[in-house]
């Protein structure tokens, strides 16, 4: 024992000279360090790129704005306006007389028997639509004035612009006599309006009246607004800003005016992430509790694997699949006759908000399934043991006891889900439908079964064909900053929610 | 309040040397338990006697905390948990024959464990829980039995200006008594404690061992120690447990200082355990 302990030295002598040890250490920090400075500067690369891609825009849209005033583009779009009103009226006609249609063939009439009883209705229609032909023909001769115009000042060329405008203006003033001729020819054609054979019809032909009436007495605003409008007058520097945060259009590429609103494609990624979600937190959540309170372990063995495995599907497999099944199935489903009381079935797109929102979810369960099970398998046994010890059932643990020590760590689960979704390309891109426009929520429910565009939808569809340095592109830059600020916010939200969980647990 | 079995027995039990001759409130009969294929209890036989402390000691592993939770079959809760043999008889009613309903069994036998575990709730709402799990919901009712259970668990007079603070915001020894609290608000018999003052200060340990003193007025406790001194303190009868065998069970006096085995001996002189 003795010998064994003098021949053992405590300390070994070095072997290597003190430099060389240091050496070593160095490198190694020098590995570590510089793996973490390569991520930092990488990530810091991306935000600068991001943020002065972004907001070049804001100059570049104002400078568009300008010449969408400038070359009296605005101008002319006042009379559109006017058109429109006109084309939207007419379109409310032939929606009147569809519904009429169909309720005469509900009493069984036949064919020739609904077109003569129609025939008095449809005079008038066709009449009405006639009334703006005047009207068609100013703004077809005021848009080619103006484009060519526009044409001319995008290129640099100011000469003339002035007589040019002078002649727009000339030409768009006749627009008090073309309005008043029309506020006539309409004022008469409605004194001989028919009177239709269905009562209900007939109301709702009754409130078009009343629609025309307000239309009329909107000719004058129209007219002041040209009277008053200027060329010269300065577009104010937030409009740049307000344009694309609040406009709800997007056109571009267009022979008129581009326009960057990102409000359709927002609320196109809300509605699709809220639909994904309504899906998405009572499976995840649900099958989370069953999983850590119900499941024998046998069943645990078995679901948790299967739930994590569908997060391996590939986005675009599951688009495809989308696109394959789930709008195919929905679509027949609303058009079976189950559904005959649902006011907005059938649907008539099959990639609509709620296909992408149900792939979504698929997506979603797997995260918030995962992150809710550990919050629920965190609580602590003791919670659940003093609940069953003062004759609490099963259920009454969980609603009272379980859940509600573990909703902080849910919720985040929920919102990171949330990130998942928002952030998700592929299979809103495929199964999204992909029509720029706000949904029609005077549908109610039913906004929920229409074509949609997202934000990173958009992103992915347009980036490959836009020319570099465009207003178009710095555009799509900035909805993917507007993404990015989302995203960052749910996972800054997230990660409090988890702080405040380890807190209310530990 | 409590329902107290008639015993005509009780006379002799003073005089009785072993547990065997009377009949308790509980009546543990030839119980084995395992978990799994691991046996944990054998054979035990034990009889507990009502408005009074029975203490369970025995070293680390020696199976008296499975046995406690037996009394009120929180072993369900555990997968594989299982009696092999025997049985365990509250007014002489099996309960775990199949008709017996365990919310109900639970609600009649309270239990503290041994780490304070308030819900994340306020010290109202924790008290409050039994009650209205059972479906009390009058208000009035409820403030009561809030009242009368934290002055019976020695609490009200330090927590009643913050019965709506959460149940951690107060110190181990008052979460303890919380815990304590909360099991009589649902107005239980039985009180199975799972060594209630192992994570506390001696304060704290002697303020919950005087309570245990007072409670014994109207409750059936059952107390699992490791601490000899305290099942000395606060017992009144001791039953010794080795390897999952009741090794001794008498009264408390008798088992300090005069035990019949040589093992209790042992145990209680400090040679091992």
């Amino acid at each position: 024992m003795e010998r064994v302990a003098a021949s053992r030295i405590l300390i070994p002598a070095r072997r290597k000279s003190r430099r060389a040890q240091m050496a070593i250490e160095q490198g190694i920090k020098a590995f570590f360090g510089g793996n973490a400075l390569v991520a930092v500067i990488v990530l810091a690369l991306i935000t600068i790129f991001l943020f002065r891609e972004g907001f070049g825009f804001f100059g570049q849209n104002l400078a568009n704005l300008q010449l969408y005033r400038q070359a009296g583009l605005e101008y002319v779009d006042i009379i559109r306006a006017v058109t429109t009103q006109h084309e939207a009226l007419s379109r409310k006609l032939s929606e009147i007389r569809l519904r009429e249609v169909r309720s005469l063939e509900k009493r069984n009439a036949a064919p020739d028997e609904i077109n003569a009883a129609l025939a008095p209705f449809d005079q008038f229609a066709s009449g009405f639509s006639d009334t703006a032909e005047n009207l068609h023909g100013l703004v077809s001769d005021l848009t080619e004035q103006a484009s060519a115009l526009k044409e001319q000042l995008a290129a640099g060329n100011n000469s003339g612009s002035e007589t040019a405008l002078r002649a727009l203006r000339e030409r768009g003033a006749t627009f008090e006599s073309v309005s008043a001729e029309m506020t006539a020819s309409v004022s008469n054609l409605m004194a001989t309006a028919p009177a239709l054979p269905d009562t209900a019809e007939q109301k709702s032909f009754d409130q078009w009246k009343i629609a025309v009436r307000d239309y009329l007495a909107g000719f004058p605003v129209a007219s002041k607004k040209l009277r008053e409008w200027s060329a010269d007058e300065p577009i104010p520097w937030y409009r740049s800003l307000s344009s694309f945060l609040f406009g709800r259009e997007w056109v571009t590429a267009s022979f008129w005016q581009d326009w960057y609103g990102i409000v359709p494609l927002l609320v196109g990624s809300v509605m699709v992430s809220i639909v994904a979600l309504v899906i998405a937190v009572p499976l995840g959540v649900a099958s989370a509790i069953y999983v850590s309170e119900v499941a024998s372990r046998h069943e645990k063995r078995l679901i948790k694997p299967y739930i994590e495995f569908i997060s391996a599907i590939p986005s675009v497999v599951l688009g495809f699949f989308g696109i394959a099944v789930v709008g195919q199935a929905i679509r027949a489903a609303s058009q079976s006759s189950l559904f005959k009381w649902v006011s907005f079935f059938p649907i008539s797109e099959r990639l609509n908000i709620f296909t992408a929102g149900c792939l979504l979810a698929l997506m979603a369960v797997p995260t918030i399934f995962t992150l809710a099970e550990d919050a629920l398998r965190n609580v602590p046994r003791g919670f659940k043991e003093a609940s069953y010890a003062l004759g609490a059932n099963r259920l009454q643990t969980i609603a009272r006891v379980i859940v509600p020590a573990s909703l902080s760590g849910i919720v985040s689960a929920v919102l990171l889900g949330l990130g998942r979704v928002i952030g998700e390309t592929m299979v809103v891109l495929l199964c999204a439908g992909n029509r720029i426009a706000i949904p029609d929520f005077s549908q109610g429910l039913g906004a929920v079964f229409q074509p949609v565009h997202t934000m990173t939808g958009i992103i992915a569809q347009e980036m490959g064909e836009v020319v570099r340095g465009s207003t178009h592109y710095r555009a799509l830059f900035m909805v993917g900053l507007v993404l990015f600020t989302i995203t960052l916010g749910i996972n800054w939200l997230a990660q409090r929610f988890v702080a405040r969980f380890r807190m209310s647990v530990g | 309040m409590v329902s107290v079995v008639e015993m005509p027995e009780k006379t002799s039990q003073i005089t009785a040397s072993g547990p065997e001759v009377r009949r308790g409130l509980i009546e543990i009969k030839q119980l084995d338990f395992a978990y799994g294929d691991h046996q944990v209890l054998h054979d035990v036989t034990l009889s507990i006697a009502p408005r009074a402390v029975t203490a369970f000691i025995g070293p680390s592993g020696c199976g008296k905390t499975t046995l406690l939770r037996c009394l009120n079959r929180m072993n369900d809760l555990i997968d594989g948990a299982r009696i092999t043999r025997g049985s365990v008889e509250i007014e002489g009613i099996d309960i775990n024959a199949p008709g017996v309903d365990v919310v109900d069994l639970r609600r009649r036998v309270g239990m503290v464990f041994q780490k304070s575990n308030p819900f994340p709730k306020s010290i109202y709402d924790n008290v409050a829980y039994g009650l209205r799990i059972a479906g009390i919901t009058k208000r009035t009712l409820i403030d009561e039995a809030v009242e009368r259970s934290l002055r019976s668990a020695a609490l009200w007079d330090e927590v009643k200006d913050r019965l709506h603070v959460s149940g951690y915001g107060i110190s181990g020894g008052q979460q303890q008594r919380l815990c304590i609290a909360r099991a009589l608000a649902v107005e239980p018999e039985i009180i199975l404690m799972d060594e209630p003052c192992s994570a506390l200060d001696p304060i704290a340990t002697a303020k919950v061992e005087e309570l245990i003193r007072q409670l014994k007025q109207q409750y059936t406790i059952v107390i699992v120690t490791h601490n000899m001194q305290q099942a000395g303190r606060c017992s009144d009868h001791t039953a010794f447990f080795y390897l999952g065998r009741l090794i001794e069970f008498d009264g408390t006096a008798k088992i300090f200082s005069n035990p019949r085995q040589r093992q209790t001996e042992e145990y209680i002189t400090g040679r091992f355990g």
